[in-house]
């Protein structure tokens, strides 16, 4: 009885597990796989056949052309300011909010607690609090319409301090600072050899969630932006889509622009989603 | 502000001949040239920022920047004004560092007095006041103070399916009364087809409606704005956009949206009025039904009458309050609106119907058979050149009108979404109006 | 945690100690602390003009009539309790979702595992602006595959209305977010020691039973954090009711209070009022995040 119902119920339940993965899939897939054929057809068929199949005049290559020739080839510019935005911003980002919560995971200093609950208040402003306000100051230095207006508030990562405590209390024991002090090392050269890689799932993790927050933000450069030249893709992508009011031809240059856009992001995602191994709570970290 | 493609090709051609003319002209003028605008010089010539969103307007500052040694323009294309461009351009005055020249529509210049982000440039362009359509200009001008150039409008027309309208044995609706009957019978005539779509989304729209019903919803008197978006006339409107409404006559739908796209390309949408520009946007849209498209006036309240109005005003050219160089930034505004050659470029990339009041100098404008093939042969131009000339000039913009436009398409929303009516959208625009003012210490009557 | 320290080389130790917190904390004060300061000041303030409006308008202290004018007008109290409902809509669908997902690929009998971690995982990559345009096709009948297929078998669905435009949303939401809430929840279920899961199947525990007494209860600090998420997610919606703006009646200028506030902002001309509207939203996010840890920490383990 006992090892019948063992045997059945697996099989039935692995159906089942797998049956609800198969339909998650589907649910994952269907936008990216509409955008990718949806970026082979002329604007007209955009509107005019069935969405999840091509139609009879498949122009992937000439949407191509026409996505990085329009306005000067200015969808590789935003691609690559992307990028910068992200690879850049995200860098500093881990370096500094994996020093700072480093620092409150291993000294004693007062107003620790108060600064850590400060920090993590940062984590609950809403992006729209910050952003205008965060114009008028930038502006009153001049940094306003250049790259650093967008580059150096994304090097702000709280969320990165608390992931950086966290871990730092999890994966670098204390017998191991305190032996690398009796060894005369510096707090710094601890940090920088010792701790850094006894944290380095963490700084992944950090690296990626920030590369990720300023790759998809989008009020901070709308704010700060004015120059076409500076603005990462999805600020271009909106622009574009706003004159498909005046031309329908920018409808095929959105749909394109999307594409290859999620395209080179899920790419990105596969090729760094397997370092993403750290547990965000208990700083466990599987390696 | 588009560009078709085949306009873009005879577009290089015209700017590549242009430049040569340019080029001669440089030549013949290098001397007389005495750089006086802010004391440019050909060697260090004074450099001006540009604001601009309409696509490919570049071709007119490359033109300028060819034809002008001692002041050379950087254009900045930005986000379109409404979406937050105007936000961008405002902050930047506040905060001491403006661009020289902005687009600016001519529903937001009040709103940019109000703000006092514009230059007085009364004496470095008032000499041209003639080269412009009067009500046109008069919309950069406050007290006896101008304020800005104007660049281009969107006179209104009807564009029309005629393969349509005549299988169903429909004349052309001269005034709105027929305009319904003619409603009825395309609406019988197929289970997906109207005679329009009622774009509640568009402000320009529905304001250009009202305002060629006769009303005019802002006054300034004795120093206090008389408002009447709940006026006589506009009510009026409203309870005949109710009735076809009511009676299932007109698809409810977004204009601009990819449903309105497709509704256009098989021909279950068969009319659209709108602007001078809408041209080009038909053509893209819908390239499939080439040939098969009429343009007639806007129908009329009163049979034989020939009242026109616009899509919500047009464009204009101003220079912000703190640009270092006013007298060159204004001599590019003029240049850029008045200079024939600019003029041609900025029809071709389809900133509007040009403000300048000789349209017979403005290549684009004259025999186009690319343009006039899709409309079966007929010069549309024309059209548009009649209607810009029927245009009720008296419409007053106030300050606050993004207010207006946002207030007025929420509550149309509102009324086509639960069903209340149209009128009261209008009322409430009214109320809601008069309270944004008020809330900024404006003096309403 | 604590490290204890003999005092005389703790303070030999300040100068690495600056070098550690200084970068982080001078950005912060800049970036975040800085601004808020300011939207605060801002808030209190007001520009009025006189007349026809055209002059110079002077700045005036208002204290706190901006957020009077807020909270009396009943578009910007209703974009509040719109929010309200969509917490209520995404928080327990997303968490829902993500935690399921994360358990059956954790019970180890899925296929392909690893192949549907990164698909799941893969729309997080795709910035919510493009996102919601891509939706926006997939929402209006003349370009949506699946509306046409639904509709070929009689079901009409209009994503868009008013019923059903929120659901719409969340759905928008979902799609980007769960996947990358999976993961986090699944690095929480590969942490389990593997020897715990042994003994209880030993003991004879059935899937349930493990899942239930076992896994949820040692991962549960991360399904609050995951809920916080959420929630401070929610309280910021903003980018995909401003794409789906035009294509619907059901949202209007007014339909969140970020959509409200950047309005003012940004297309009215009052950042005044807009200030006071983002500092209500905080303000909301603070009391919503704290109380909801307070309620899950009353009743057990400190989630952090």
């Amino acid at each position: 009885m006992v090892t019948v119902r063992r045997r059945q119920a697996p099989a039935v339940s692995t159906l089942a597990i797998n049956g609800i993965l198969v339909v998650a899939a589907v649910y994952f897939l269907l936008p990216l796989v509409w955008v990718l054929i949806a970026a082979t057809k002329s604007p007209g068929d955009l509107f005019a056949t069935f969405g999840l199949w091509f139609s009879d005049s498949p122009q992937a290559w000439s949407n191509l052309v026409g996505l990085f020739t329009q306005s000067g080839g200015i969808f590789s510019r935003w691609v690559v300011n992307s990028i910068v935005y992200s690879g850049l911003g995200a860098l500093v980002a881990t370096v500094i909010s994996a020093a700072c919560g480093y620092a409150i995971a291993k000294f004693v200093f007062p107003g620790r607690e108060v600064l850590f609950s400060v920090i993590l208040g940062g984590v609950l402003v809403p992006a729209t609090v910050i952003a205008l306000p965060l114009y008028f100051l930038l502006n009153g230095v001049g940094l306003t319409g250049t790259y650093w207006a967008v580059l150096l508030p994304s090097m702000v990562s709280p969320f990165g301090v608390y992931l950086a405590r966290i871990h730092a209390n999890a994966s670098v024991p204390d017998e191991v600072v305190e032996a690398a002090r009796l060894d005369g090392a510096g707090d710094l050269r601890i940090f920088a050899s010792i701790a850094t890689r006894m944290m380095s799932p963490a700084l992944v993790t950090i690296f990626l969630f920030q590369f990720v927050t300023i790759w998809n933000n989008y009020l901070l450069p709308l704010v700060m932006l004015n120059d076409t030249r500076t603005f990462p893709v999805t600020l271009g992508l909106t622009l574009w889509n706003s004159q498909t009011q005046r031309d329908p031809m920018f409808y095929q240059l959105v749909v394109t622009g999307s594409a290859v856009s999620a395209v080179i992001l899920v790419v990105l995602m596969i090729a760094l989603q397997r370092f993403w191994r750290a547990d965000l709570t208990s700083g466990a970290s599987k390696g | 502000m588009s560009i078709h493609p085949a306009r873009r090709a005879r577009l290089t051609r015209l700017v590549a001949g242009s430049a040569v003319v340019a080029l001669t002209l440089a030549a013949c003028s290098t001397g007389s040239d005495d750089g006086t605008a802010d004391g440019g010089t050909p060697d260090e010539p004074v450099e001006l920022t540009f604001q601009s969103w309409v696509p490919n307007i570049d071709q007119a500052v490359d033109a300028f920047n060819d034809s002008h040694d001692h002041i050379q323009v950087t254009l900045e294309t930005i986000t379109a004004g409404p979406d937050g461009g105007y936000a961008t351009m405002l902050s930047a005055v506040q905060a001491g560092n403006p661009a020289d020249v902005v687009q600016l529509g001519y529903d937001a210049i009040p709103d940019f007095l109000v703000s006092d982000a514009l230059e007085d440039i009364t004496d470095h362009v008032a000499d041209a006041e003639a080269t412009f359509v009067p009500w046109q200009w008069q919309t950069g001008v406050f007290g006896d103070r101008v304020y800005a150039v104007p660049q281009a409008s969107g006179p209104l027309g009807q564009f029309y399916r005629e393969d349509i309208f005549d299988s169903l044995g429909i004349d052309y609706p001269e005034t709105w009364e027929e305009y319904y009957e003619a409603a009825q019978v395309i609406r019988d005539s197929d289970p997906d087809r109207y005679i329009t779509a009622f774009a509640f989304n568009q402000a320009p729209w529905l304001i250009g409606l009202a305002q060629q019903g006769g009303a005019g919803w802002f006054t300034a008197e004795d120093d206090a704005w008389t408002v009447s978006i709940d006026g006589e006339e506009t009510i009026s409107v409203a309870e005949f956009w109710q009735r076809l409404i009511d009676e299932d006559l007109v698809k409810v739908e977004a204009d601009f949206s990819n449903e309105w796209n497709a509704d256009l390309q098989n021909g279950n949408i068969v009319t659209w009025i709108s602007g001078s520009w809408a041209d080009a946007i038909l053509r893209g849209t819908a390239p499939e039904t080439a040939g098969q498209w009429a343009v007639g006036p806007v129908p009329q309240w009163s049979a034989g009458e020939n009242v026109s109005a616009t899509w919500a005003g047009g464009s204009a050219s101003a220079v912000l309050k703190g640009s270092e160089h006013p007298a060159a930034a204004a001599e590019f505004a003029l240049w850029l609106n008045s200079d024939p050659q600019s003029v041609d470029i900025l029809t071709n990339v389809g900133a509007g119907w040009p403000a300048v009041a000789d349209t017979s100098q403005v290549a684009s404008l004259q025999d186009d058979p690319e343009v006039f093939d899709f409309y079966g042969g007929q010069d549309i131009w024309e059209v548009f050149a009649e209607s810009d000339a029927a245009v009720d000039t008296s419409w007053e913009w106030p300050p606050l009108s993004s207010t207006l436009f946002a207030s007025l398409t929420d509550n149309v929303k509102e009324a086509v979404d639960t069903g209340t009516p149209l009128v009261d959208a209008y009322r409430q625009t009214q109320t809601d109006m008069v309270a944004a003012l008020e809330g900024r210490g404006i003096s309403v009557n | 945690m604590t490290t204890i320290l003999p005092v005389r080389r703790r303070t030999r130790r300040r100068p690495a100690l600056w070098a550690l917190l200084l970068p982080f904390v001078v950005m912060f004060l800049l970036f975040f602390v800085a601004p808020i300061v300011y939207a605060i000041v801002q808030s209190t303030l007001a520009t009025r003009s006189s007349g026809l409006g055209f002059g110079p308008p002077e700045t005036t202290f208002v204290l706190l009539d901006n957020y009077v004018r807020a909270l009396t007008d009943p578009a910007f109290v209703a974009s509040l309790g719109r929010l309200l409902a969509f917490s209520g809509i995404l928080v327990p669908l997303m968490v829902v979702t993500a935690l399921g997902l994360a358990l059956l690929l954790d019970t180890g009998r899925a296929r392909a595992p690893r192949f549907f971690r990164v698909l799941a995982f893969a729309p997080y990559g795709v910035p919510g602006v493009i996102a919601t345009l891509l939706w926006g096709f997939l929402y209006i009948p003349a370009t949506s595959p699946v509306l046409q297929v639904l509709s070929a078998v009689g079901i009409d669905v209009v994503p868009l209305a008013s019923g059903t435009v929120l659901f719409a949303i969340a759905n928008i939401a979902l799609w980007g977010f769960a996947g990358y809430n999976m993961v986090i929840l699944l690095a929480a279920l590969d942490a389990i020691p593997g020897e715990l899961r042994e003994a209880a199947r030993m003991d004879g525990a059935s899937m349930w039973s493990i899942t239930w007494h076992i896994k949820l209860p040692l991962v549960r600090p991360s399904v609050i954090l995951v809920t916080v998420f959420t929630i401070i997610g929610t309280l910021q919606l903003f980018v995909e009711p401003l794409v789906l703006q035009p294509l619907t009646t059901a949202i209007s200028s007014t339909y969140t209070p970020n959509l409200a506030a950047y309005n003012q902002a940004f297309s009215q001309g009052n950042p005044n009022l807009a200030a006071a509207m983002a500092v209500i939203v905080a303000v909301l996010g603070f009391a919503f995040s704290f109380g909801f840890l307070r309620l899950v920490n009353r009743k057990g383990n400190r989630a952090w």
